[in-house]
Formats: C-alpha cells, structure tokens, sequence
C-alpha cells in the first residue's frame, strides 16, 4: 500500500544553521553540502569550545571533532532498511515477494548443476547430457497444470539459457506461465580450517557482476544457501555469525542489482539431536540472521525466507508426532520472524514427499488454529518432488518416461499445494 | 510433557510459563492499555500545568492522588494494568486500604517499577546529548530478584524497567556503546523478572528531545530494537509472557513535524521489521511532547491513527502504557482539593476509553475533553 513504505522525500536539503544540527528533512548523499556543513560545524565548534576554554586550537581538538563527525557518519548509516533504493526499486521487490508468497503455491526447486543432477541420473542408470537437463527441465516448468501450483522456480545458471522445444528461453517459458524465474548463483562451499565440519559459502565477490547477467536472462530472484550442521561441535558462533553476514551481504547486493534475495540458512537434519536442541540452534541462527540483515540495511519487505523445518536429527532416538513438530515449528516461527518478511518456503532437506507434505500440512493446520501468524508458509522443494520422478526412470533402458513422470509430478505438486493450505488428508495419497 | 512450548528449552518451570503467559494475556486484553502511574515525585509535577505544580510534593498527597485514580469505578474497562512505584506498592490510601487491594478489587492487575534511574554523569566517553548529559546506564539489577520476590509477595504480577537513549545525529548518538548496555540491562531485568513470576514489560525508551527528523529517529529505532530482541533471545527470555513498551517513531521536538500518518507509518514499519509475533502486546510510552502540543490528544490520535491503518495486519496487541497522557486533564481537575474527585475521576475514566477506542481504530479527535495545552511549562526531562 502507498501509505506503508514512507521513503524519505527527496527534497533539496535544508540549509543547516551554524553549530549542531539534525538532518532537516532531507536525503543526505555522499559529499552532501549540509550534512557535510553541519558536521563540519560541529568539528568547528567542539573545536572552538576547547580552544576558547584553552585560548588555542590545538590539533587534538581538530582531532576530537573530526572523531565525532566520523562518529555521527556511522551511526547514521547504520541499519538504514534499504534506504539506498529508489521507491519504484522498494515497489519492484515487494510485488515480485508477494508474487512468490501467493496462499497454496509454492517452488519448484530446480537448481541442481550439472554436477549435481548428473549423479541423480547416474543413479537411475540415464545418461548426464546436456539435451537429457534440458528435457527433464522442460518437464518440471511445462507440465501443463503445473501453474497452478507454482508460484516460482530456481534454475541453475545452465538451465536460464536452454531453450525449450518451441525455442523459447526457459525464463520467458516460466514468465508466460506466470511462474517467476529465479537463479541459484555458482556457489563454493569451504570448510573452516580447524573448525571440525563449520564451512562457509564462497562466491560474494564477483556476485553482483554475476547478477547482472542472471537479471538479463530473465531472473527475477537468487537464492543463497548456508548450511549449518548441529552436532557437538558445531555449528559455532563465529560460523553461524560468519554465515549470517554472508547472507546478509547476499541480500543486500541482490536488492541493488534488482532480485529478490532468498536467503537459505539450512540447518541440515543429519545427527542424533532431539527437536528441543534443533529449536535453540534455530532460534540462535535466525536471530542472528535478521539482526545481521537489518544492520546491513536490507529492504525486509522485499527480501524472502527458504528455510529449514525445525526437525530432530534423522538419528535421534526420540519418536516425535508431526503435531509437535508442527507446534514447535510454529513457536519459533512466531518468536524470531520479522513480519516484514512476507514468506516462508520451507526445504524438504531429504525428507520424502509424503514426510515433507504431512510436516508441512499439519503446520499450517496448526498456523490456523493458533493464529497470529501472518507470513505464507509453502515448499521449496527440489528432492521431495523430483526423487519419486527420478525412480521411475529405473529400468527404462538410460530413457526418461517424461510422459509418465509428468502425471505422477502434477498430482505431488497438488498435495504440495494443498499442504501449504492445511488441506492434505493423507489417507488421500493417490500417489501409488 | 517437554514440548509444552513448542520446543523451547526449559529455563523456568512450568507453572511459573504458564503464570507469566496467563498474566501477559490478561494485560493484553483487547482494547485494554496500562495506567504509568509510577513517577518517583509527585505525579502531577510531571503534568506540565503550572497550578499543578504548586501542590506539596507530601505522601499524603501522592496517595490522596492515586487512590482517587485506581479507585474510579469503570476503569478496568479501559486499564488492565497499573504501574506503581515502589512506595505506593507498600502503601494505604487515607482510609487504610491498601493500594494493591484498591487496583485488584477495581479489577485491575498492579505492576512495579523495579528501576532505580540512572546517573546523569553517565557512561564515561559518551558525548553529551539532547538532555544535557551523557549517554547513561539504569541501575538497579544487583538486588532484583530479592525485590522482585517481595513485589509478587504483596501482589504485583508484572513490573517495568526504563532505558534512556538519546538521539543526536551529529554526534552519533545513540552510540553502540549505549545501544549494548540497554539491550542487555533491560534483558538481564527480564531475565529476572520472569523467574519470580513477574511479566516484565521491556521498555528501551528513545528520547524525543533534539532536533533530528522523524527518519532519524526511524532508523534509530530500528537498530535498537533489533539489539533488542537479540538480546532477549540471547537471555533465553520467554516472549510469550513479556511485552515491549517503545517509544513512537516521530521527529525530535525541535526537528521538522511529522504528520500523524507519517508516525503511524514509519512506527508500525519499525516494529514490523524487528518485533516478533510472539510478543503478545506493545504498549507505547506518551513521552515529552512540544509546548505547543497537547500530550494527551496527541498521544491518543498517534496510536489510533496507528491502529486504523493497519488494521489486522498487526500480529500483536497495540496499545498504550500512559502516565502524563493520561492524568494530566484528571490532575489539573483536581488540583489537591477532595471536592473534586468525582470530576478527577470522570476525566480519567473519559481519557482512558479514549485511548481504548485508539486501541481500536476509532478515536475521533477532540471528541475528548482535555486540558490541552493551557498552562504548559519547561520541563526539565528526567526520570518520573
């Protein structure tokens, strides 16, 4: 709404009077004349109460008043909530957002590299080539049906320049369907010398050049994932904060370069923890996280979350009910979430469609109940979705069913759909 | 059961989480605000009217005072809580009531300050700001929990801790320095608070003294209350029986003035960014206003102008935690004199439903009778 983003008016600033003065109103630049008039002032004059109390003007006082300038200049620019950005910017970011965040749609997640998708492939005995990415591609964004139920999509960079069968980019295909295209930038994972399994993501440094040329291909919004691992080790507080500020970072140069950032802290579910330590290791990451996002001035409202589910360890003993889970998912939802943010899309993180969907259905049924929780809570699901899809690839001879594995991915897109509204009954599953 | 709060680690047992959370929903009562009535002197010295300030500042007159306010009838209504200060915890009226039974039997739930002010020397280093001293550190956390326990013992079940910050864009003001010792003050308080029982109300307040613009004062209070809750997740603290008590956004009261829609805006944006749902309510401090301007009016179209634009997009309770805002009409009507305690009480009553119907978007300004700006004096800023 007009009235919620007051931006500061770009007004012709405000003369400052000689001696300590605000701001008056205006939009203080680089090099602006009055903020650099009235801080000088303020140098002068600090400088000048020394000097008549001594009778001189000494370079310590210079000094002193230079010091509180400096003072005031970071201070000022401090946690400024993306005041860098034009309105129309602000206005670009948050309708894409709540694009995204559109109540029963989700993510397809797709943003595997070459790599990555080729062990997958490997797996079910189908060749890793080029035109095999491209098809199984086209398979998951051309379905058709699938629009209904995605709100958007993550590629990888390979994937933002195929084309489909009619010559059509995949970004402008996604565009036509009215999914919004987002890219998953090259990304290095780097493991902490003597930090026993904390690692960082390399790739902030050429990020914005990158971005740019991700921008013209057609994507909207880029995604960064930390992941963090709980064990007795980790993750510690110098790399959750060293992740956070990454992200942080991340977030900050997608806004000027115009994408959306989603910014992806993974606490992963291996190890043997039970659900109340992952909701302390959660609580502990996302605060850091949004103090580190807000004190870097990011624009919140245009920023998303693709998060974790709060889950015990794949190996802890303890046997938890999905309402559980569910509440506590909730709770810590509601006790570090800035509203500002206007979604979340969970991870499946390895779980299967069924474990992913009952989680994330009875979370929202919860959401209901409960009430007071204002974000859209949805799926981001890459391995959920495309491990069934995969399997039935198995024994065809290294040729992909896409007739076969579109079908069985419409009806797992529309119980994704239908848990991100509460509305997944699993005795339901027509899966099989 | 271990997940009975969602997974949180238990730092408290349960029935203390369950007291402070059923507490925390009772003061968070729709429509329902607090009555600030702990002011270490004399309440009516606070109230800026020249008549008012000639009353013998004497205990007998602070609790001819308060009993009157607590005693109105109809004012659990509009009031879920009452602030008191440490003395009136203790005290009777003149009849031998005591006052927390007065507050509890008008239907009302008693708080405490448990602050014991600040020195105006300040942190060393700090540059002098808008008030006219340094950057300063609230005292009082060495014997809290004792004083908490003896607080809940004679009744209270929420009490209130003050931070000053100061803010001064030429000078840097507030510093990080002051910004990590508020926050963590003010989480240690209610570190302390929730484990005797007492739902602490959290209030890092921002001084509106200087001559910034309201954008300023935005991002200031940004920046401290993401320190804010930080912190409170730092000191395990439990949200859902704890609620905030900010300053509003607005300009310095020697800056450029902010229209009403611009407070409300640049005010529920902040929070929106930095205060998590779970918190159950935020009460707003009223805070210094301008000599030309009506403390009481202005505090109660700001927090309904507040509630009108964004109407069910608030995840929580916003309300008010007033002192001046509310008893400077009720003080100069009765001006010390017992004949007037009828109409003194009328006046609350009329301020307190105006600030409910704030609470509710409905305000209509001037639809209350105030005593506005008459008689308005300097006053020196400090604590009340």
């Amino acid at each position: 709404m007009e009235v919620f983003v007051a931006a500061r008016p770009q007004v012709v600033p405000v003369q400052a009077p000689a001696g300590p003065s605000g701001l008056a109103g205006s939009r203080p630049q680089r090099g602006n004349a009055a903020l650099t008039g009235a801080l000088a002032a303020v140098a002068a004059g600090v400088a000048g109460a020394s000097a008549r109390r001594r009778g001189t003007i000494t370079a310590a006082a210079k000094c002193r008043g230079a010091r509180i300038a400096r003072k005031a200049w970071r201070a000022y620019r401090n946690c400024h909530g993306g005041e860098h950005l034009s309105p129309e910017r602000k206005r670009q970011l948050e309708a894409i957002c709540e694009k995204i965040a559109t109540p029963g749609k989700g993510i397809t997640a797709t943003d595997e590299g070459p790599g990555t998708i080729g062990d997958r492939f490997a797996k079910v005995g189908v060749e890793n080539t080029e035109e095999h990415r491209r098809v199984y591609r086209q398979m998951l964004y051309e379905t058709p049906g699938v629009n209904n139920y995605l709100s958007a999509a993550i590629l990888d960079p390979e994937t933002l320049h195929q084309k489909d069968d009619e010559g059509v980019l995949f970004p402008r295909a996604l565009e036509q369907r009215g999914i919004i295209c987002g890219v998953k930038p090259h990304l290095k994972v780097y493991e902490l010398p003597g930090a026993l399994g904390d690692t960082v993501m390399q790739g902030l440094d050429s990020l914005a050049m990158r971005l740019r040329e991700y921008k013209e291909a057609g994507a909207k919004f880029a995604k960064w994932r930390s992941p963090l691992q709980i064990s007795r080790y980790s993750p510690t507080k110098a790399a959750i904060e060293a992740n956070m500020r990454d992200l942080a970072r991340f977030a900050l140069i997608c806004q000027e370069e115009g994408l959306v950032p989603m910014v992806e802290p993974d606490i992963i579910m291996k190890g043997d923890h039970d659900l109340e330590t992952a909701v302390a290791v959660n609580v502990e990451v996302q605060t850091n996280l949004y103090k580190a996002m807000l004190e870097h001035g990011v624009y919140m409202e245009g920023a998303l979350l693709k998060t974790n589910l709060v889950n015990p360890g794949l190996s802890c003993d303890t046997e938890y009910m999905v309402e559980e889970i569910a509440v506590a998912n909730l709770m810590t939802l509601r006790r570090v979430t800035p509203v500002a943010i206007k979604g979340v899309n969970f991870l499946s993180g390895g779980q299967s469609l069924e474990q992913a969907a009952a989680r994330l259905n009875a979370l929202n049924k919860v959401k209901q109940v409960k009430g007071s929780c204002p974000w859209n809570l949805s799926f981001s699901w890459s391995w959920a979705l495309q491990a069934p899809l995969l399997r039935l690839c198995e024994g065809k001879g290294g040729k992909l069913p896409l007739k076969e594995m579109s079908e069985l991915y419409l009806k797992e897109l529309a119980i994704a759909s239908a848990a991100a509204q509460g509305k997944y009954e699993e005795r339901e599953s027509s899966l099989r | 059961m271990p997940l009975a709060h969602g997974g949180l680690p238990s730092i408290l047992p349960a029935d203390v989480m369950a007291e402070l959370k059923e507490t925390a929903t009772k003061l968070c009562a729709p429509g329902k605000g607090f009555l600030a009535a702990d002011e270490s002197a004399g309440p009516w010295l606070r109230a800026g009217h020249a008549e008012a300030a000639k009353i013998p500042d004497v205990i007998e007159n602070r609790a001819a005072y308060r009993s009157l306010c607590f005693s109105t009838p109809g004012l659990s209504e509009h009031i879920s809580g009452v602030i008191l200060h440490w003395e009136t915890l203790f005290q009777d009226d003149g009849l031998g009531k005591a006052m927390v039974d007065i507050i509890q039997g008008n239907g009302m739930i008693a708080g405490i300050k448990v602050d014991k002010g600040y020195n105006k020397k300040g942190m060393w280093g700090t540059l002098v700001g808008p008030l006219g001293h340094p950057e300063v550190a609230t005292v009082g956390l060495d014997d809290l929990q004792d004083r908490c326990k003896k607080a809940y013992e004679k009744g209270a079940r929420f009490a209130k801790w003050r931070n000053v910050l100061q803010l001064d864009p030429a000078k840097g003001l507030p510093s990080d320095l002051a910004i990590a010792d508020t926050v963590h003050t003010l989480a240690r308080y209610a570190s302390i608070c929730q484990s005797e029982g007492l739902v602490p109300i959290v209030e890092p307040e921002i001084v509106p003294n200087g001559n910034h613009d309201i954008f300023y004062c935005a991002q200031m209070t940004e920046k401290v209350l993401a320190a804010q809750f930080k912190a409170l997740a730092d000191h395990h603290i439990y949200l859902e029986g704890a609620v905030l008590k900010p300053n509003m956004v607005k300009n310095g009261l020697a800056g450029p003035k902010a229209y009403p829609e611009t407070i409300a805006t640049l005010t529920c944006q902040t929070l929106l960014r930095t205060v998590p749902p779970a918190v159950p309510g935020i009460f707003f401090l009223s805070g210094e206003t301008a000599l030309n301007e009506d403390n009481e009016e202005e505090a109660t179209i700001n927090l309904s102008t507040m509630n009108k634009l964004f109407s069910g997009k608030l995840p929580w309770h916003l309300s008010f935690s007033y002192g001046k805002a509310l008893q400077k009409t009720c003080v100069v009507t009765w001006l010390g004199k017992d004949e007037n305690k009828e109409a003194a009480q009328k006046a609350l009553l009329n301020r307190a439903k105006a600030n409910s119907q704030a609470v509710f978007g409905k305000y209509q300004k001037g639809s209350c009778a105030s005593v506005g700006t008459d008689g308005n004096v300097m006053q020196a800023a400090g604590p009340y």
